[in-house]
């Protein structure tokens, strides 16, 4: 639909993620930055913007903003510097805001996203730290707004992409792969329902071969589902406008999620003139050698690498490695069953079996129901024999919802498959000496009879009996 | 460089504040002469020197993640003019 929509026409986006940092204290003072706290009571006087308080950086957040740097195959610039951006609004009490600007902490890199053409690799213009404001609730009162300092001066990483996305899927798969990253290297928790992690989308439309169009930025998109869903808006209003004949107005724009619809929030115009200059209460942050390569040294393995092995170590295809290195927890989990296990088959109830009951839920997977080790005694009696895929899917649900083991649950119900040659063997001959008519249809060339006998005996172990067994054994009898 | 009265008010809207037509020659010739006094600075060679953020020759120091909680919300909420609900209020803001 929306290429539909797009033919014909260039889209050209590029995005800024502003991460937070995981951190325990804010950028320059040490107030908390737990979620969810008391309006106000996370304020110290340097968030407060008090006279002749003094900022003084967090050394963990500098290691954050550096390793992220590094999972983003960037620069890490050895000195830079922090500058004010002055602009006047009611949760700034500063009056501006601390951020970097002609030198940021971290220059240019890259990731790799995959698209329906293959790998494609966006660009990084740069990674910078800066302050998080505050909070304004413009609902809560007809003539007031209120205001939560909690989240002012909290630690933010900057991520902006150069403009290399042409489609709401790659801008999408992009923010995707950024946050994993970041997930993988404990820099941000990516939480985006919380605000952790949220995007500024620019965008602008032209027909090929013609120059770039004039862009409008869509401001603090907080889900996948919501970028993408800006992106078409704002791609067909800015078509729709330049068929009428009309121009595109460069100017920032809110996505509204109740309408589904982009509307201008301030225009050129009113465009801020933020007056950056080096801030005099920061000295400029030199980074010595050792301590970037200590930071190296702690980089974990991350999803890229990942899948590489997953697919050389237990051939996995390329999407299902892909399905399972999306998310960090996923690819523990799925490594903590592979160990010793069938990799195909533990990929199978993973990302089949496993996902389907946690979406259900609701769930993600560090919340599991069924913890890895429980998944792997599944798995063990599904390889050995004991049950048949469509038993394990049975007791998978009652380990769901029962809290107990599989073997528990196998032996409760009576489930363990017949697996037992000659057991299996007297069932057979049961089918077939009971109902001589089809025997002869069959022997005569009725193939299709065949599916008859093999649901006859499986009816006839109560399910239990091996079906591959049942199969074998009677096809061997049937050619006699 | 100088500051004529546009630039003046300009100035004067981003820092929300007003500046009445008869204060304006004024101020405005003060900012000029200022201006005009650091731009003395320009007289100096700087195309072989690195621009400098700062003049001290010392590192930023850094200090470690730790929480260190010294304000309650009322604590912090008792200078406010306007307070609600543990909130600042501020007259309403319409972008």
């Amino acid at each position: 639909m929306v290429a539909q929509m797009i033919e014909g026409w260039n889209l050209v986006i590029g995005i800024e993620i502003h991460a937070q940092v995981n951190s325990k204290s804010k950028l320059f003072s040490s107030s908390p930055t737990d979620f969810g706290s008391k309006p106000n009571s996370q304020v110290s006087l340097i968030d407060a913007a008090m006279p002749g308080m003094l900022p003084v950086i967090n050394k963990f957040c500098i290691e954050q903003a550096v390793k992220s740097g590094i999972g983003l195959n960037a620069k890490i610039n050895k000195k830079s510097i922090f500058d004010r951006k002055n602009y006047f609004y009611q949760d700034l009490p500063q009056g501006y805001q601390i951020s970097q600007y002609k030198d940021p902490i971290v220059g240019e890199g890259f990731v790799e996203i995959e698209t329906e053409n293959g790998q494609k690799k966006i660009g990084v213009e740069r990674l910078h730290l800066e302050q998080d404001a505050g909070k304004s609730l413009h609902d809560q009162d007809p003539n007031f707004t209120f205001v939560d300092l909690n989240r002012s001066g909290i630690a933010l990483m900057e991520i902006v992409s150069k403009p290399d996305m042409n489609s709401p899927e790659e801008a999408v798969e992009y923010v995707r792969k950024v946050r994993s990253i970041l997930r993988y290297l404990g820099t941000c928790d990516g939480n985006m329902e919380q605000g952790s992690l949220r995007a500024d989308v620019n965008i602008s439309v032209n027909k090929p071969g013609n120059e770039l169009g004039t862009r409008c930025e869509i401001k603090n998109l907080n889900s996948f589902k919501f970028i993408h869903a800006a992106i078409v808006y704002e791609a067909k209003r800015q078509i729709k406008l330049i068929e009428q004949g009309e121009c595109v107005n460069q100017e920032t724009r809110l996505f509204n999620t109740q309408f589904g619809e982009t509307r201008s929030m301030r225009s050129k115009e009113d465009a801020h003139d933020y007056r950056y200059f080096p801030d005099p209460d920061l000295l400029p942050l030199i980074l010595d050698d050792d301590w970037i390569k200590d930071l190296q040294d702690s980089i974990p393995e991350l999803p890229d690498q990942i899948k590489e092995r997953f697919i050389n170590e237990y051939s996995l295809s390329s999407y299902d490695a892909n399905i399972i290195v999306s998310d960090k927890a996923t690819s523990e989990y799925f490594e903590d069953v592979v160990k010793n296990r069938n990799p195909k088959l533990v990929t199978t109830w993973v990302t089949g079996e496993l996902f389907s009951i946690l979406n259900r839920k609701n769930l993600i997977i560090e919340d599991s129901p069924i913890t890895s080790k429980r998944l792997g005694e599944l798995v063990d009696n599904i390889e050995n024999g004991k049950i048949s895929n469509r038993q394990a899917k049975e007791v998978l649900e009652e380990m769901c919802e029962s809290g107990k083991g599989a073997l528990e649950i196998i032996d409760e119900k009576g489930l363990s498959q017949i697996s037992d040659e000659n057991e299996i063997e007297s069932l057979v001959d049961n089918v077939l000496n009971s109902n001589p008519e089809n025997v002869k249809k069959y022997k005569n060339g009725k193939d299709k009879l065949f599916g008859f006998f093999v649901g006859e005996a499986m009816k006839l172990s109560k399910g239990k009996a091996n079906p591959k067994i049942v199969n074998d054994l009677i096809k061997k009898k049937l050619s006699q | 460089m100088e500051f004529d009265k546009k630039s003046l008010l300009k100035l004067g809207k981003l820092a929300r504040i007003s500046i009445s037509d008869d204060k304006l020659n004024n101020l405005s010739k003060d900012l000029n002469s200022i201006l005009e006094f650091v731009d003395q600075l320009k007289e100096i060679k700087t195309d072989q020197v690195d621009p400098t953020s700062n003049s001290l020759d010392q590192k930023l120091e850094v200090r470690d993640d730790k929480v260190d909680t010294k304000n309650s919300a009322e604590d912090i909420l008792e200078n406010a003019p306007e307070k609600e609900m543990d909130f600042f209020v501020v007259p309403k803001v319409i972008e």
